[in-house]
């Protein structure tokens, strides 16, 4: 099968600072890929080498084969993209934008006013056709944006934070679209700082801090890597953990047991296997079980922890992008790799 | 993909005209009015008043004889604006990225910001070509075109130049008070040292020698041996010249874009 994209080494410098230093991905065709990170972690940089808005230092970046630079016309055109920011011609009604869209993209005109009314009823704002972009809301807005990437009919649909600032019902909306789309054999690319849109949209996310990818995987994957809390209430909890020490003693994923409040805590990555081993534990060492839950990691809490940064690192807040030298990759693919490896080969390379 | 490379590149190249056009098209107050009222008050005032005591120049009227120059600066000046305003406003508002982000070449993009801002020129030329007719023949007799294609030649080379040279404004300019400063402090002062408003023959030599640097002067003298069948400088060669200069700004234009040049980052 083809790959949608294919990124080796990308680099962007703005003099000395380093926006994407070395990222690779492999986005398979009809994925729903997310990219995660923090501000200014280089997502919307990384995007828009691919649509030709900024001019990579380095690297090479393919959309369905064809090199984004030497063949950009091939590229662009398998390309939609939502952008952020609201950059859209005020001169005409909306309706005229999306056709002239379409017709930068070969498109007759007689197809493309066709496409211009499907994509907006797909949106929802057909009778709002006549009216120019400033006198929409601001969700009809966030609507318009994706109905105007809608309207080449792209093979890959790049989405930069498109429920930004939006409503639940909208967001909804745009999540049962997306992904109506995306069954429909359509790749989506999605920047997002929802960590809820990747984790029930996404196949697979890579997440990018200050230049970097840091892991790729799919959400259940990272949510594995993430530590679990199982939390035992025991008929008869004892004074300290010391009596408690030996529970399944050289299991690696155990990382904590704790009291609190007369209840046992044991911190452990994949909670949920190591819970029945708990308990047999447990019962074996004489204690009676009167309740136990597990509460899993969320995406969200492993996202933070993969990109927390410490105090005084050197990364400038809100910009996000750093001085530092790059050190040549380091950023590949590493499903396999354990949470705490992946996470510290992202923060060695920015000291 | 919408089709092959080539049916992308005419498609897209004509929408793009079209959608450049009907921006002007649709503002007729912005776009006719100015101009209109301008040069009512230039006929009126240098051609009509000022122009009895004038007398004439090169055999000619004033007023016949500032006519060929007062169309040639409404129409490099608007084609100049045009594409100069529509570049930079697209880069200002971002919405510019619509055509970039496009499959149209470089070369297309390029040819119908030149083409549609030029036909905004020769359009914004003919109705101050009209004006001036109509206070003419109101005044004195029909205003003669001697030379109806060389005209129009001289009138599609200076606005594709001009045009062009603006797409080149429009990518170097940081703010609007750019754009004012390329209008105001360079094109205009050229252009009434064009011998707009004077013959070459009323200068000294060294001053007629320093105009003969000034590219307006080839213009409006070509512009003016259309009309009249009267030149200073030869038109053929005055012809080539713009003719060249407009091939050389085109394919700078072009390599702009290419390197994105004020378009990407």
């Amino acid at each position: 099968m083809t790959n949608a994209l294919e990124v080796e080494n990308l680099r962007k410098s703005y003099g000395d600072l380093d926006a994407l230093k070395g990222v690779s991905l492999t986005v398979p065709e009809g994925s729903f890929f997310g990219l995660l990170g923090p501000n200014g972690a280089g997502k919307t940089t990384f995007i828009n080498v691919l649509v030709g808005l900024v001019r990579a230092s380095g690297g090479d970046a393919r959309v369905f084969g064809h090199d984004v630079e030497a063949d950009y016309r091939e590229a662009r055109d398998r390309i939609g993209l939502a952008p952020q920011e609201f950059n859209v011609d005020r001169f005409f009604p909306i309706h005229e934008v999306l056709e002239h869209k379409a017709g930068y993209h070969g498109v007759p005109r007689d197809v493309a006013a066709e496409r211009a009314e499907r994509a907006l009823k797909q949106v929802g704002i057909y009778d709002k056709r006549d009216t120019r972009f400033d006198w929409l809301s601001g969700g009809m807005k966030r609507r318009f944006m994706l109905a105007r990437a809608l309207v080449t009919d792209p093979d890959l649909l790049i989405l930069d934070e498109p429920s930004a600032g939006v409503d639940v019902q909208l967001r909804r909306d745009l999540w049962d679209l997306v992904t109506e789309l995306n069954e429909e054999g359509t790749t989506v690319l999605l920047t997002t700082h929802y960590i809820e849109e990747a984790e029930r949209l996404c196949d697979e996310v890579a997440i990018l801090d200050r230049g970097r990818v840091v892991t790729v995987a799919s959400p259940e994957e990272l949510m594995d890597r993430g530590t679990d809390r199982v939390v035992i209430a025991l008929r008869e909890p004892p004074a300290s953990t010391d009596a408690l020490s030996d529970l399944l003693p050289g299991d690696d994923r155990i990382e904590d047991v704790s009291l609190e409040e007369d209840r046992l805590v044991v911190t452990a990555r994949q909670g949920g296997l190591v819970a029945p081993d708990l308990v047999r534990e447990l019962d074996r060492a004489g204690h009676e079980i009167l309740d136990m839950e597990i509460k899993r990691t969320s995406l969200e809490e492993v996202f933070v922890d993969m990109t927390r940064h410490e105090e005084g690192d050197g990364r400038p807040d809100g910009d996000g992008v750093d001085g530092d030298v790059d050190d040549e990759g380091g950023n590949d693919r590493d499903d396999d790799a354990p949470l705490e490896t992946a996470a510290t080969g992202g923060r060695e390379g920015s000291r | 993909m919408s089709g092959d490379a080539g049916s992308i590149d005419l498609t897209g190249f004509l929408t793009l005209t079209k959608r450049e056009v009907l921006r002007f098209l649709r503002r007729p107050s912005n776009t006719f009015a100015p101009p209109f009222i301008t040069n009512v008050l230039y006929f009126s005032v240098f051609g009509v008043i000022l122009g009895e005591r004038v007398g004439t120049i090169t055999g000619v009227p004033y007023i016949l004889f500032i006519l060929p120059g007062l169309v040639v600066l409404g129409a490099v000046s608007n084609s100049f604006e045009n594409a100069s305003f529509s570049i930079f406003h697209g880069r200002w508002n971002e919405y510019i990225h619509e055509v970039l982000t496009s499959p149209l070449s470089y070369a297309g993009m390029v040819g119908a910001y030149v083409l549609a801002a030029a036909t905004r020129g020769v359009l914004v030329g003919g109705l101050i070509a009209a004006i001036g007719w109509a206070i003419v023949t109101a005044l004195f007799r029909p205003v003669p075109v001697e030379d109806p294609l060389y005209l129009l030649a001289f009138l599609l080379v200076i606005t594709l130049l001009f045009a062009s040279l603006g797409v080149i404004g429009g990518l170097a300019a940081s703010d609007f008070d750019d754009l004012t400063v390329m209008n105001q402090f360079i094109l205009r002062p050229l252009v009434f040292f064009g011998a707009v408003f004077y013959s070459l023959e009323d200068l000294t030599p060294l001053l007629r020698d320093i105009s003969l640097l000034n590219p307006m002067v080839y213009m409006v003298n070509g512009v003016r041996y259309g009309f009249l069948g009267v030149a200073e400088v030869d038109p053929r060669l005055s012809l080539g010249v713009l003719a060249g200069m407009t091939v050389a700004a085109v394919g700078l234009d072009v390599l702009l874009f290419k390197r994105g040049y004020g378009l990407t980052d």
